[in-house]
């Protein structure tokens, strides 16, 4: 019988196929004219996540298509992560305008900034579509190769160096236990298809029954693995490090996107590809959430630098989206634990970038990173420092913002899934958060300026941030349409 | 028929005004003084006009609006008062106005800032009696905590940053619990019934078991026990009113208090009959353990400001005896003791701000002889210090009397030593008034006419001019001049209601008496 080859459905794939149109395109006018590239790279990056963003639309999300065989799926759920990457990716553009204007070191392209970030979206958007391990691992290695590049940016400071290292070998480390869990189950089932592996296993595994340790261990590795990618805790050793070394502008991405595409490999691979063993890694997943939660929160109260602070915060929120996928159970009609995940997903891209944006804008302002940087930021600057408070309030989960709805899906998923002890952990532990989230609005709304100012302009960057404002106050009345979008995502797995 | 939206229109003008305060950037502060009032205003007068209009012989809800705006939750915008909500947001807005006019002078500092976190306060509190859905109710409960925070911590005095994060944390912590317990019982009535709904009166429809009642209960009573505050949940309410400004405190004891309150009766009660009977007698033990707590502690206070506090506390005692008395006299009388109060001691902190204006101290110490240069004042000062105390004839009589009748009967214990509380609020009330108005002010040569005097005169020290320590810090109150146009404006109203409820309160109990029947009748099980 001839070889015959199927030409892939190049439809479904336009919107990475933009993005990776403007990588090639920016890197391109950067090796013709460094000048043309330093005026046109910003609009160019953000027109064509402005076009990849539209051409979503195109696609048909409801059928659930796949291409080069099964391994890339444009289901609903690659819609969604897709759609959280993009909006992320344009925010951080948006956040970067400041630095890469005035902050970029001598010699290294502005080009190359924009092209490391977008690589890393387009590398989201793959492990959002992954439909074997293959195709995950690429998208995942993606996302965070280019990330690692982008938090040593500042290469002549300590620091960024040092955060770039650290984050680096753990996370080189991380994707080898990954592969190596990767290959358990390859040796299992006999498959790298996400929906091949389901089918086995649903064969293998009965309920009620001891399950094999082989797979058991091959579960481990993967949840090791991922939870580096997640920064989960105690697989989070280098995040904070990491976002206080790294430019403000790469730290804002950086606490968004990964952890996109860790969630989004996380969701495909246990969700999809380990479904029969959902027993087995709900527990864990609920053990890791309670830990992670806990640390994260407790540790951030310590913290006196903001970058920090909130490198400890989300790993909190981490905790808060591990419990939502803890919810998971089997064979709930209307399961809405991924959905409260995305969700959670999508909001916590507008108020963290958001809050990581405000500090960016202080620091072209001549401020530092610290609490009592932003000390009376209220009368000096009242609208940025009523975009913080927004900001802090939603991600310590404050009705009406985007966070309380983001939190109110979690517990939502959890108490439908019985787990009432995850959600009664998450409102103490966001009780808790109030308190350093509280501080920075405290040292802003109630305390006196220091510091030297500097006025500067910075058109770009507050678009960014009122755009970013407004979608937390308002996103969250309209979060209907959005969260319907999110809990599609069970057609997807079939 | 589609209805005049009177109850969004009420809730949102105020919202409206701090929009408009918000967009223009550099409104003057006499602009913002005049946006706020009229943004008060328009809210007051409409609540007025809705009040008119309410049917006393109705159980049910009225005005209500219903809007679909996450329907596979089962979440929409659904308002609605009845017997319970209505007097509450009439006493919102009303305060809101005071508020306003209160601060007309005494705020100086970031005018425009200031009424924008007024007026969203007054939206907020008010969308809290107003709401019937959970979630709503949820979402108005949390945004009011932002804005009292801010009253205290910019606008209050020295100590304010740790009064406003206390009372943030505090209130925030209380309230998280409510929200697993909101979504429990959400859950718990879909599980029964297969309808996801938050609407408050359906839910008080479903059935639930013991155990679950017990632990929502719980959940629900935290978040409205802090609020209220229940002893031992009150350590935040003294630094809160001791650091907040005038204003502030109004706004926190006459409404915020009362949010605690109307929580108890809207949700607690029907929603967890069961569960209420069983925890009723521990709560009237707390509550009667407030009554006298507060006095007790009143009686001690050297601060003007912080024994108002205390005797907040003691009086929101009442409330909670009367509520958990769980009949018709002590739910009627609690009610009617969370008005009186609103007028009262919203009245009280008035007089304490207009004394702290002129000597910008609350030190009991730094007073006396008020009644000499002051006699307006001293009029009002001894008309609230008699209501609060509780004399026949004015608001907290008829509220203390029935809610101490309904402890009576359900608690014989409960009322007689309740009662005797009467005593000590007669006590700390008239040292106060004696101390402030009465008595000869610090630095004062006595009287030589004093026939008491005369007999310590011989070993005291002979005062000297610009005598005592506390003069050196204060004004001497012999100077102070009696209280403004703007100050009696403020307290008039407050006056002649105190003074109606107390004669004619018959309206007022016509207004709540059917949707008190209706929680008994829910709580019991016994039909009307």
């Amino acid at each position: 019988m001839p070889l015959r080859l199927v030409a892939p459905e190049w439809s479904l794939l336009v919107p990475p196929l933009i993005v990776l149109g403007t990588i090639v395109l920016l890197l391109a006018i950067d090796a013709v004219s460094e000048r043309t590239a330093r005026r046109f790279a910003l609009p160019l990056a953000l027109a064509g996540q402005l076009l990849a963003l539209g051409s979503l639309a195109s696609i048909d999300w409801g059928q659930g298509a796949t291409t080069f065989g099964v391994s890339y799926r444009a289901d609903w759920f690659a819609l969604v992560v897709s759609l959280i990457a993009l909006v992320a990716g344009i925010l951080s553009v948006l956040v970067s305008a400041g630095y890469t204007e005035s902050g970029l070191e001598p010699g290294v392209g502005l080009a190359e900034y924009l092209a490391l970030l977008l690589f890393s979206v387009l590398g989201t958007m793959v492990v959002g579509a992954a439909g074997d391990f293959l195709v995950l691992l690429l998208g995942l290695e993606m996302s965070a190769v280019a990330v690692y590049a982008l938090t040593a940016f500042a290469r002549r400071r300590l620091t960024s160096v040092e955060g770039a290292l650290k984050y680096f070998l753990l996370g080189a480390f991380a994707s080898a236990i990954l592969i190596y869990g990767m290959a358990w189950i390859y040796g299992l089932t006999g498959s790298i298809k996400l929906s091949d592996i389901a089918y086995t296993l649903r064969t293998v595994v009965i309920p009620g029954q001891p399950v094999d340790p082989a797979l058991l261990l091959a579960l481990l590795l993967l949840a090791v693995g991922l939870g580096f990618k997640i920064a989960a805790v105690p697989f989070h050793m280098w995040t904070p490090d990491a976002y206080q070394g790294a430019p403000t502008p790469v730290s804002a991405y950086m606490s968004v996107v990964p952890k996109v595409a860790g969630f989004a490999a996380v969701a495909r691979i246990l969700v999809q590809g380990l479904q029969p063993l959902s027993d087995q890694w709900a527990g864990l997943l609920a053990l890791l959430a309670l830990v992670t939660m806990v640390y994260g929160n407790v540790v951030a109260i310590a913290q006196r630098d903001l970058k920090r602070m909130l490198g400890y915060s989300a790993i909190g929120h981490t905790g808060y989206m591990l419990a939502g996928l803890a919810a998971f159970t089997t064979g709930l009609a209307g399961d809405r634990s991924v959905g409260s995940v995305l969700f959670y997903l999508f909001a916590y891209t507008f108020m963290n970038i958001g809050a990581f944006g405000v500090i960016a804008w202080l620091q072209e302002r001549g401020l530092g990173t610290t609490l009592d940087d932003v000390a009376g930021l209220a009368g000096r600057a009242p609208l940025a420092a009523l975009t913080m408070a927004i900001f802090m309030l939603s991600l310590m989960g404050m009705p009406p913002l985007l966070g309380f709805y983001a939190k109110y899906y979690v517990i939502l998923a959890l108490i439908e899934a019985g787990q009432l002890w995850l959600a009664v952990a998450i409102v103490v532990m966001s009780a808790v958060s109030a308190s350093f989230y509280l501080r920075v609005i405290t040292q802003m709304y109630f305390q006196e300026p220091g510091g030297t100012w500097r006025p500067v302009r910075t058109p770009l960057l507050g678009l960014g941030l009122a755009v970013m404002a407004a979608a937390t106050l308002a996103l969250g009345l309209v979060s209907g349409p959005i969260l319907e979008l999110a809990q599609r995502w069970p057609a997807a797995l079939t | 028929m589609e209805q005049f939206p009177i109850l969004s229109v009420i809730t949102y003008s105020p919202l409206v005004g701090a929009v408009v305060l918000f967009l223009w950037g550099n409104a003057p502060a006499r602009a913002a003084r005049w946006i706020a009032l009229i943004a008060s205003g328009v809210s007051f007068a409409l609540s007025g006009a809705m009040l008119l209009a309410f049917d006393p012989n109705q159980a049910s809800m009225q005005f209500t609006e219903t809007f679909e705006w996450l329907p596979e939750l089962g979440i929409a915008y659904r308002l609605g008062v009845d017997g319970i909500s209505a007097p509450l947001v009439g006493l919102t807005t009303l305060l809101t106005l005071i508020a306003v006019i209160a601060s007309w002078d005494p705020i100086r500092y970031r005018v425009r800032e200031y009424y924008i976190t007024l007026l969203l306060l007054a939206t907020g509190m008010l969308g809290v009696f107003v709401s019937l859905d959970l979630f709503l109710f949820y979402i108005f409960w949390e945004i009011v905590l932002i804005p009292m925070a801010l009253i205290i911590g910019i606008w209050g005095s020295a100590n304010r940053v740790y009064a406003a994060v206390k009372f943030f944390l505090y209130t925030l912590a209380g309230s998280l619990l409510m929200l697993v317990g909101i979504v429990a019982l959400y859950q718990e009535y879909f599980q029964q019934t297969g309808i996801r709904t938050l609407n408050v009166l359906e839910l008080t429809q479903g059935n639930y078991s013991p155990t679950f009642q017990f632990w929502a209960f719980l959940a629900f009573f935290l978040a409205f026990a802090i609020k209220v505050p229940m002893w031992p949940f009150h350590t935040w309410l003294p630094d809160a009113h001791v650091e907040a400004p005038t204003a502030g405190s109004v706004i926190l004891a006459g409404v915020l208090l009362k949010m605690g309150g109307y929580g108890f009766l809207r949700f607690n009660l029907p929603l967890f009959p069961e569960a209420t009977q069983r925890w009723a007698p521990a709560i009237v033990v707390l509550s009667v353990i407030a009554i006298l707590y507060g006095a007790l502690m009143a009686l001690v206070q050297q601060d003007f400001k912080k024994l108002v506090a205390y005797s907040s506390v003691s009086h929101m005692g009442f409330v909670t005896l009367g509520i958990f008395a769980l009949n018709q006299q002590g739910l009627s009388g609690a009610m009617v003791v969370m008005l009186s109060h609103g007028f009262v001691t919203s009245a009280l902190f008035l007089i304490v701000g207009v004394l702290y204006e002129r000597a910008h101290t609350r030190e009991l110490a730094a007073f006396g002889g008020l009644a000499r240069n002051m006699p307006v004042f001293a009029a009002f000062f001894g008309f609230f210090a008699l209501a609060s105390l509780g004399l026949p004839g004015l608001s907290g009589f008829v509220g203390e009397f029935l809610a101490l009748l309904g402890g009576f009967q359900s608690y014989r214990w409960a009322g007689v030593l309740g009662t005797t509380v009467v005593i000590f609020a007669a006590w700390y009330m008239l040292r106060v008034y004696q101390r402030v108005a009465l008595v000869r002010a610090p630095g004062e040569p006595p009287d030589p006419d004093d026939p008491e005097l005369r007999v310590s005169l011989a070993h005291e020290v002979p005062p000297v001019a610009g005598g005592g320590d506390v003069e050196h810090h204060t004004p001497d109150p012999r100077t102070f001049p009696d209280v403004t146009w703007r100050e009696a404006l403020t307290l008039t109203p407050l006056a002649l209601l105190t003074l109606w409820v107390g004669v004619y309160p018959l309206p007022v109990l016509e207004l709540i008496e059917l949707s008190v029947r209706a929680i008994l009748a829910a709580v019991t099980g016994e039909n009307m």
